[in-house]
């Protein structure tokens, strides 16, 4: 027997009780009115119901078969899986994780990283002062569109700026150059 | 239907006992006999696997090899399938708890994130309470997964129908041993095979014979 759980919703509940009623009463709650289809066999059926006609003209034998007549053909599961048979596909050696050999230690932070992909916790730290190096270039536009066409450069506490650094844009930041910030 | 299944949480003991003053009875000065009652309802029922940790066994002769500790620790009502939780599980059974948390933190898996948070967890549980020395000395013994309580919802499909959905949920349970992991078993090869049916035609006996 189905176990159904009423939802709190009113609507849903008047809803499910048209749907059970109209079940009951025996029509697809698909239908309006007072007629229902009729209720066939859930599995397909093996072939059509009338044999076909012995005396047939050579032009209808080479025609394609209707729509109605391949749905009766369709792929259905003849036998139900047994577990173990489901067993042996889901756990076969296919199907199982694979052990990863390409995990090292990064050599700045320590952490595990993969080989071919960036360090998470560096990349995380790089991530982090991009943002509010962004923010303060922000605030010194002031506005969408208002990119100068120069080049930027980032100056930490206690550095000045030099003569290569002429006519670029210079955004400050008030705290110690981090370590992996190469000034060039 | 037993009466309790309405009396929320910590009220069934007042209600139960309402005719009953237990503070009435006693002198000053003395213990209440009720008092260790745990009427919390948050903790329903102790889990068969949490209470493998409360096993204490007797102190071992001067000669024996020391026992490793076992750490025993899961996490219940995990929000994903307990088939899927299997394949993680099946992954890190056996392994050394570093080499466990490596393959969990590159895998993909929602699952992954889960149980690399009940290793971290079990690592932290058998320093501190467990008497482990060394946190990276652990090896998983056991992994394994649950079915958790299903609850069932309605899907809405297109022209008025409707399907019941299952929500699902596993458990994860894990044991953690102290040591090295032990070796990964040999193959068995032909040559073990016919060894083994030589010996099994060896052991024949005749029957009512002396």
């Amino acid at each position: 027997a189905l176990l159904l759980i009423l939802p709190p919703l009113p609507y849903l509940r008047g809803f499910l009780q048209r749907c059970w009623g109209r079940l009951e009463r025996g029509v697809l709650p698909g239908f309006s009115g007072g007629q229902s289809p009729p209720w066939g066999p859930a599995l397909a059926v093996q072939g059509p119901a009338f044999l076909p006609e012995p005396v047939r003209d050579k032009a209808e034998s080479n025609e394609a078969p209707s729509l109605l007549d391949s749905i009766l053909w369709m792929a259905a599961p003849k036998k139900r899986r047994t577990i173990e048979v489901n067993r042996c596909r889901r756990r076969n050696p296919r199907n199982l994780i694979k052990v990863k050999n390409n995990i090292d230690v990064c050599p700045e932070c320590g952490n595990l990283k993969q080989k071919h992909v960036l360090c998470g916790y560096c990349y995380a730290k790089v991530k982090a002062e991009t943002r509010l190096i962004r923010l303060e270039i922000g605030k010194k536009e002031g506005g969408p569109f208002n990119a100068p066409t120069v080049e930027t450069v980032v100056l930490y506490d206690g550095e000045k700026a030099t003569e290569k650094d002429e006519g670029k844009r210079i955004i400050e930041r008030p705290k110690k150059r981090p370590s992996w910030f190469v000034q060039n | 239907p037993s009466p309790r299944c309405f009396l929320a949480g910590g009220s069934w003991a007042s209600s139960l006992l309402g005719w009953a003053r237990p503070e009435r009875w006693l002198g000053s000065g003395s213990l209440f006999p009720l008092s260790c009652i745990h009427t919390s309802p948050s903790l329903e029922k102790m889990g068969l696997w949490e209470k493998k940790n409360r096993i204490v066994y007797p102190p071992q002769l001067p000669g024996e090899p020391r026992r490793p500790a076992e750490i025993y620790h899961c996490r219940r009502e995990i929000k994903y399938s307990k088939d899927k939780m299997w394949y993680l599980a099946k992954l890190i059974k056996g392994m050394s708890i570093d080499q466990a948390l490596a393959q969990l933190e590159f895998s993909d898996k929602k699952g992954a994130k889960v149980i690399k948070e009940v290793l971290l967890e079990a690592q932290e549980m058998a320093v501190r309470k467990h008497n482990v020395e060394f946190k990276s000395n652990l090896h998983i013994a056991e992994s394994l997964t649950g079915r958790g309580r299903y609850t069932k919802r309605i899907r809405i499909h297109g022209k008025g129908m409707f399907g019941i959905m299952k929500i699902v949920r596993c458990h994860y349970f894990v044991k953690l041993v102290e040591g090295p992991p032990p070796p990964p078993e040999p193959p068995r090869t032909g040559f073990d095979q016919a060894k083994e049916y030589v010996q099994e035609l060896r052991n024949r006996t005749i029957v009512n014979t002396l």
